[in-house]
């Protein structure tokens, strides 16, 4: 393995690194301007932002699971720049085509774009960060229907603005037209790859919020005193945490068992699949059970819960939601047929780092 | 929380091979597969099973099992509640009854009784709960009194699994009054063997039709010294750490894996949407909670005491259990039909009559939640 740091130190790293880069203040400013710079340049300076990117092509080196656990804190720490698609999405997608990595912000998404005689024409719908990023990285069908990694100067594409529920950009993608600065020939399953990527990443980023929302959680109604007592104390109430904190590991162990079945290469089809649908799932699950224990402070502006709630809320449905990812999954299952089912679901970590 | 991701060394993926291989070839093709934990009693598959070495794989060879690891038990585990195999007859004594000896035992109770157990030959029943102490275990009435040579217990047990087939049962008692102080003092656990003069086993029929649980009457009945499990006194203390160590494992998950793989096995390798979708949410769980299961079981092995994440797994697990139970009957279709002619058809019904157990057997899901939160909150502080 190309590892750089365990795990475990990456993700304390990078808490670290944003415990006090993050604050309620830098959250406003940053869903009013669409940009933290005070967050974005100590990760990208201290190379938390092209993890799991080669050294080769100009990344920081590590895993998978590396980068991973960089989502996880980034995710706890609600640091809202794009960590994810600088690194695991549109790093790797450009080093998959033997292409390095221009500096700065870097982001990618999906539609039906096509290259022809040196333009494209297609859509990218829900960019992160289009707005924001140096270089758009696509993969784009040409005249053959093979995938064409692009890469493309926001400045040249026309952006309609657009946001999630957390206030992060989500940017329409306009490239009719548009000639790309550079295109590579990208591996067959470039596309599926990168969606995979994308799901594994939003579960690690949900793993980490969620986690998050229960410690808040746990510390406000231990504090917060109602007929004489915490109402953490009351069963009701002490059943919403036990179920935070279930949901919460939940996403989290499936989180990183996907992102350990990558090995040294990309994460396992199955394992994304059912990273995916479990994360998604326990955010919401998450976010409910969270708000209903933390009563009407919890909905306030002034809390620090919805700032987390607002991206669970997000996170779930981005690069696909648990139903998108069961089914998916659902069919692979089936078509193994009864008997596979149980070698297929207990097949441990190491055959998934054997396989790829 | 201790849960990280466990991978299996290549030694214990040889053994799952090995039990699968083992399991295919003694399960006839037709077989039904047991819910889990709810297998049938069968001494014959339970001795084919010691022959194998697969009983009381922890205990340690000099007391006639294989020293084996945590996770190896883990691993041999899986695979027969996976196959739904008949376990009933050594669940308890290898699962609670064999650590328990180990933990608390005599060296003479040790010599006697793990050999026995490793060997197939020795069935355990637990005696815990009464009439009137199910969650609130502390109020149990059955009571010891001092003879010579022993203790005279009487009281009365219930939901005692298999009592009518099993050889002994560890029973929970009083051994001294309560006093106004601490009411978990004065427990004790007495090994009662369910052959003796006194003891007295009806069924307690429940509403699957089945007569596997009883009511276990003991009266005046003789417990000669050398069977005190532990310390006198030390019954409470003794009876949690059995459950905090034994909340977590497979059968918390795997009590559905027949109904599952029978669904399957009815809706083709070709469903549509809402029932791959089905599929594919119960196959994403399954794998999360058996990877939470891993790391607590890795984590004992490491001779660590994940008691909270213990509690979490177990009811995250039974949870869903019945999550599935309803999940499939609803993307099915149809009416439950007990005598239907797919394996689907009648595990299902057993199913939806046993579901409501799982989230009561080994503490109920709301006590154990209350357990897991204090922890959190305590550990919040």
């Amino acid at each position: 393995m190309t590892a750089i740091l365990d795990v475990t130190e990456v993700r304390d790293a990078v808490a670290d690194l944003l415990a006090d880069r993050v604050d309620p203040a830098v959250l406003e400013a940053a869903e009013r301007d669409g940009w933290a710079a005070g967050v974005w340049e100590p990760l990208h300076a201290g190379g938390f932002t092209t993890v799991g990117v080669p050294e080769s092509a100009g990344g920081a080196g590590g895993s998978v699971a590396e980068a991973c656990a960089v989502l996880e804190a980034a995710g706890a720490a609600s640091a809202p720049v794009p960590v994810a698609e600088t690194g695991l999405l549109a790093g790797r997608l450009l080093a998959s085509a033997g292409l390095a990595l221009p500096d700065g912000p870097l982001t990618t998404g999906t539609g039906e774009v096509s290259l022809r005689d040196g333009t494209l024409a297609g859509r990218l719908a829900r960019v992160a960060w289009a707005r924001q990023a140096a270089r758009i990285v696509l993969v784009a069908d040409d005249a053959d229907g093979a995938p064409v990694v692009a890469v493309v100067d926001p400045a040249s594409a026309r952006i309609a603005p657009g946001r999630n529920l957390a206030g992060e950009p989500r940017d329409a993608v306009d490239l009719d037209g548009v000639v790309p600065e550079t295109t590579a020939p990208a591996p067959a399953d470039a596309r599926d790859a990168l969606a995979r990527r994308g799901a594994l990443a939003r579960a690690a980023m949900i793993a980490g919020a969620a986690r998050r929302v229960g410690e808040l959680t746990v510390a406000y109604t231990g504090e917060r005193v109602q007929f004489g007592r915490p109402v953490s104390r009351f069963p009701a109430v002490a059943d919403h945490l036990v179920r935070i904190a279930e949901q919460a590991e939940m996403a989290a162990i499936a989180a990183r068992s996907a992102a350990a079945s990558a090995g040294d290469g990309e994460p396992a089809a199955l394992e994304v699949a059912a990273a995916a649908a479990v994360a998604s799932e326990a955010a919401g699950l998450v976010a409910a059970a969270a708000h209903q224990a933390t009563g009407a402070m919890g909905v306030t502006r002034e809390f620090a819960l919805g700032v987390l709630t607002r991206r669970l809320w997000s996170w779930r449905d981005e690069w696909g939601g648990e139903r998108a990812w069961a089914t998916r999954l659902g069919h692979t299952l089936a078509a193994g047929g009864p008997e596979a089912l149980w070698p297929t679901l207990s097949r441990g970590l190491r055959h998934a780092a054997e396989r790829s | 929380m201790i849960f990280d991701p466990t991978p299996l060394s290549p030694a214990e993926e040889e053994l799952r091979a090995e039990v699968r291989a083992w399991l295919a070839d003694v399960l006839p093709a037709d077989f039904r597969p047991g819910l889990g934990l709810g297998g049938r009693h069968d001494p014959e598959f339970t001795r084919a099973l010691a022959r194998r070495g697969w009983i009381g794989m922890s205990i340690p060879t000099g007391y006639g099992g294989a020293g084996a690891s945590t996770v190896r038990r883990f691993v041999v585990v899986e695979e027969l509640l996976a196959a739904g195999a008949p376990i009933a007859a050594h669940w308890i004594a290898e699962r609670q009854t064999a650590p328990a000896l180990l933990r608390f035992g005599t060296e003479e109770q040790r010599r006697w009784f793990l050999p026995r157990i490793a060997a197939g030959e020795c069935w355990f029943s637990l005696g815990m709960s009464e009439p009137d102490a199910g969650s609130d275990l502390a109020s149990v009435r059955t009571a010891a009194s001092r003879v010579e040579g022993g203790w005279r217990v009487t009281g009365t047990k219930v939901w005692t699994t298999n009592a009518h087939l099993n050889h002994f049962a560890v029973v929970l008692c009083r051994t001294s009054p309560q006093g106004d102080g601490d009411r978990h003092a004065g427990l004790s656990q007495l090994i009662v063997d369910l052959g003796a003069d006194g003891v007295q086993v009806s069924p307690i029929p429940l509403i699957d039709g089945e007569e596997h649980v009883n009511e276990v009457v003991l009266d005046g009945v003789f417990v000669p010294d050398e069977r005190v499990l532990g310390e006198v006194g030390q019954g409470w203390r003794q009876v949690t750490a059995e459950l905090a160590h034994e909340r977590s494992g497979p059968d918390r998950y795997l009590s559905v894996l027949g109904l599952y793989r029978a669904f399957l096995a009815v809706h083709g390798r070709e469903p549509d949407d809402v029932r791959a979708a089905a599929i594919g949410r119960i196959g994403a769980q399954l794998w999360a909670i058996r990877q939470l299961s891993l790391a607590v079981a890795r984590s004992l092995e490491q001779g660590e005491a994940p008691a909270v994440e213990a509690s979490l797994v177990k009811d995250v697990g039974t949870t869903f259990e019945q999550q599935v139970v309803e999940t499939l009957r609803d993307v099915a279709g149809g009416e439950i039909d007990p005598g239907g002619p797919t394996m689907f058809d009648r595990l299902l019904a057993e199913c939806v009559l046993n579901a409501p157990t799982w989230t009561l057997r080994g503490g109920t899901t709301e006590v154990l939640r209350g357990i897991a939160a204090k922890a959190l909150t305590r550990s919040a502080r």
